[in-house]
């Protein structure tokens, strides 16, 4: 069936990233318009904006299934895409579309069910031999059954959200004393942000490299990986850099893994695009960790070193056609590295930093993307995540990507709010990030600050407060004031009073 | 008869001190024919002011953006490369009286805990009259989506609980208040 239409049930850079694509393909796009950012810059992208700002009964808008639906029918438009996160992997909100005869751009509710559920995900691929983190079998309902998991694994341990995704309902347990605690803060986590308070616990391994694999398949059961991106650049399980290829893989190494994520991919009926991910650990063994059934923030690098649309395929094979490409077709060239730009005060613990974006300006250049969601007078709004825009440079190789990443992140201003831009030159000028030498606890261990601080900065900062300081003192020096009625007068206007 | 405004030409230096948040000094002197110096040091600096729309400082070949986040009499902050600063300004007096104050100031004995982001508090742990410990936690606030444990920093008897369960609260809002 081909699709005409699209509804973006999503916000931001991942919205106007939808938006691009449908343009290039010539596919109306609809947006939808929300009371808490009225102005956002995806909607003056698109084509048509719905208007969902009056009342939801207090349902978020881009989690409202039946109004979403409801609007999709009303205009008339074929598909729906959900971009990340809302939801993306939300099995119900599949079938929903599936029943009303809209097309859901991603893979079907019985894949994301599966993959989506972190224990039935673990059966699957165990029973496929894909090794696995030793971990319970099934989900630790209670303290006590956690406490007793724990006990047989060896501590330290990991609680995970069955449901969960993007670091939220995790706890690591280094000793039994702490499980009540971590137990109950992970489950009610995970009840706020799945609706499923549901853990299940695992042997916690240290210093892995987080190591994913895209795959792509279609409605005729062909599936192909396009190489992997490392993630290990995160905090608190929040990816901010991601990288493509891995300088921790050699070919083997990515044929082995590679292969892993199309067979366990297969065994579902995969279809769309999808990631599998890894932990590698320091001896090089991979663990399954957990599938992702949408598109993933980090998608552009892959895009960039194998020089497909993602977006654009998703929509393809949503149309029931086949992958124009093999797996031996699938090239990897040169190197990308993406860092996220997100609204945050570095200073002060990455706390969110809300306000108006009065002035951006992004570098430019032939080794530069920029997926953006903001502009200036873009307000950055607590409703939302903290994301703003990504930053993904390329190069030949991984130093020449650094290289051009240094010179980039040079040219990107900003005003009137705090961003990571400053982390992220912390991490490019390190030595153990320069030589690939990173794993997950890269920030907490291998970064002494985790921002880049200029030696003269603070200086610099003085005298500038000084010298503003200056001219204020010189401004109320030449401005008289009448201290019986004190008021600030201008000259002028004392002038006439003089006069009469 | 039209006022003629007045010229301030009696100093030809000013003298003035910008003291960070964590107590570094900047003693800045302009001077009205020899130029800029900070702690004694000559400095060149060039401000332009780009048509860019940005504000940069020039020094050592290097560009650093830079603009007045706030200001508050003689407080600033100040964002350069995308990093904060707090100052205040003092003329050599004034800092002379604030060093003074701060030796003879008695340590403050009533603290407070504040929330280190925006957020919902999910959870209030403690209750008033209570004894903590630094690293107890004391609520459960919740920041995009996270939930957070808020550990006090401050050893005490909690005198005051200001929040509530489902509560928002803004940055560095006073959460607790503590007696040591």
């Amino acid at each position: 069936m081909k699709i005409n239409s699209i509804l973006i049930a999503n916000r931001g850079e991942i919205a106007v990233r939808i938006i691009q694509t449908a343009k290039k393909l010539g596919i109306m796009s609809f947006v939808i318009k929300t009371p808490k950012e009225p102005n956002a810059m995806y909607l003056k992208m698109a084509d048509a904006v719905c208007d969902f700002t009056g009342n939801s009964e207090g349902i978020p808008e881009f989690l409202d299934i039946e109004r979403i639906i409801e609007t999709a029918k009303k205009y008339n438009i074929d598909a729906i895409h959900p971009g990340y996160g809302f939801l993306a992997e939300n099995p119900y909100f599949a079938q929903r579309c599936e029943d009303e005869k809209k097309i859901f751009i991603g893979p079907s509710a019985d894949s994301i069910y599966k993959m989506g559920n972190k224990t039935i995900a673990r059966q699957l691929a165990a029973k496929l031999k894909i090794p696995l983190i030793e971990g319970s079998r099934g989900n630790v309902p209670t303290v006590a059954d956690a406490l007793k998991e724990a006990e047989k694994i060896g501590y330290p341990v990991i609680l995970k959200a069955a449901s969960g995704g993007g670091g939220r309902g995790m706890r690591i347990v280094t000793k039994p004393q702490d499980m009540e605690k971590l137990f109950n803060l992970a489950s009610a986590e995970a009840e706020k942000a799945f609706n499923d308070a549901t853990l299940f616990l695992e042997k916690y391994i240290k210093n892995p490299r987080h190591i994913e694999f895209q795959i792509i398949g279609d409605k005729h059961g062909n599936i192909v990986h396009l190489g992997e991106r490392e993630c290990s650049i995160q905090r608190k399980h929040q990816k901010l850099i991601e990288e493509s290829p891995s300088s921790a893989l050699n070919g083997e190494l990515r044929y082995l893994m590679g292969k892993e994520a199309v067979k366990l991919a297969k065994e579902v009926k995969y279809y769309s695009a999808g990631t599998v991910e890894f932990l590698l650990d320091e001896e090089k063994n991979f663990y399954f960790m957990e599938m992702n059934t949408r598109i993933q923030v980090e998608h552009p690098v892959t895009e960039e070193i194998t020089g497909l649309d993602l977006i654009e395929q998703q929509i393809r094979i949503a149309q029931d056609k086949e992958l124009d490409f093999k797996q031996k077709d699938i090239k990897l060239k040169g190197w990308a590295i993406e860092y996220r730009i997100n609204a945050e005060d570095v200073q002060s613990n990455f706390a969110p930093y809300l306000g108006t974006i009065e002035k951006i300006i992004f570098p430019k250049g032939r080794n530069i993307r920029i997926d953006n969601g903001i502009e200036d007078g873009s307000v950055i709004t607590p409703y939302f995540d903290s994301m703003i825009a990504k930053l993904i440079i390329t190069g030949e190789t991984r130093e020449k990507a650094i290289a051009n990443s240094v010179a980039a992140i040079k040219k990107f201003r900003i005003k009137g709010i705090k961003t990571t831009i400053p982390f992220c030159k912390a991490v490019i000028y390190n030595r153990d990030f320069r030589n690939g030498n990173i794993n997950t606890s890269f920030i907490e261990k291998q970064l002494k600050k985790p921002y880049y601080e200029d030696p003269d900065e603070k200086m610099l900062a003085a005298y500038f407060a000084t010298k503003d300081f200056i001219s204020n003192e010189k401004l109320e020096e030449e401005t008289f004031i009448d201290f019986n009625r004190g008021k600030v007068l201008s000259p002028w206007l004392m002038s006439t009073r003089l006069r009469n | 008869m039209i006022p003629k405004l007045k010229k301030n030409n009696k100093h030809k230096d000013t003298i003035l001190i910008a003291l960070s948040n964590d107590n570094k000094k900047y003693e800045i002197n302009c001077h009205e024919n020899n130029g800029l110096f900070i702690n004694k040091k000559k400095m060149d600096f060039i401000i332009e002011n780009n048509e860019d729309g940005f504000t940069y400082i020039i020094w050592k070949n290097k560009k650093f953006p830079v603009e007045i986040l706030e200001k508050k009499q003689n407080k600033y902050v100040v964002i350069i490369n995308g990093l904060c600063y707090s100052f205040s300004i003092e003329t050599p007096l004034s800092y002379k009286r604030k060093k003074f104050l701060d030796k003879s100031k008695i340590e403050d004995k009533v603290e407070a805990v504040f929330a280190p982001m925006p957020g919902k508090i999910i959870d209030v742990l403690v209750e008033p009259n209570a004894l903590i410990k630094d690293g107890d936690p004391i609520l459960i606030l919740e920041a995009m989506k996270m939930q957070n444990e808020i550990i006090s920093n401050i050893s005490g008897k909690i005198i005051n609980i200001n929040v509530k369960k489902d509560d928002t609260v803004m940055k560095d809002a006073v959460l607790i208040e503590i007696i040591k």
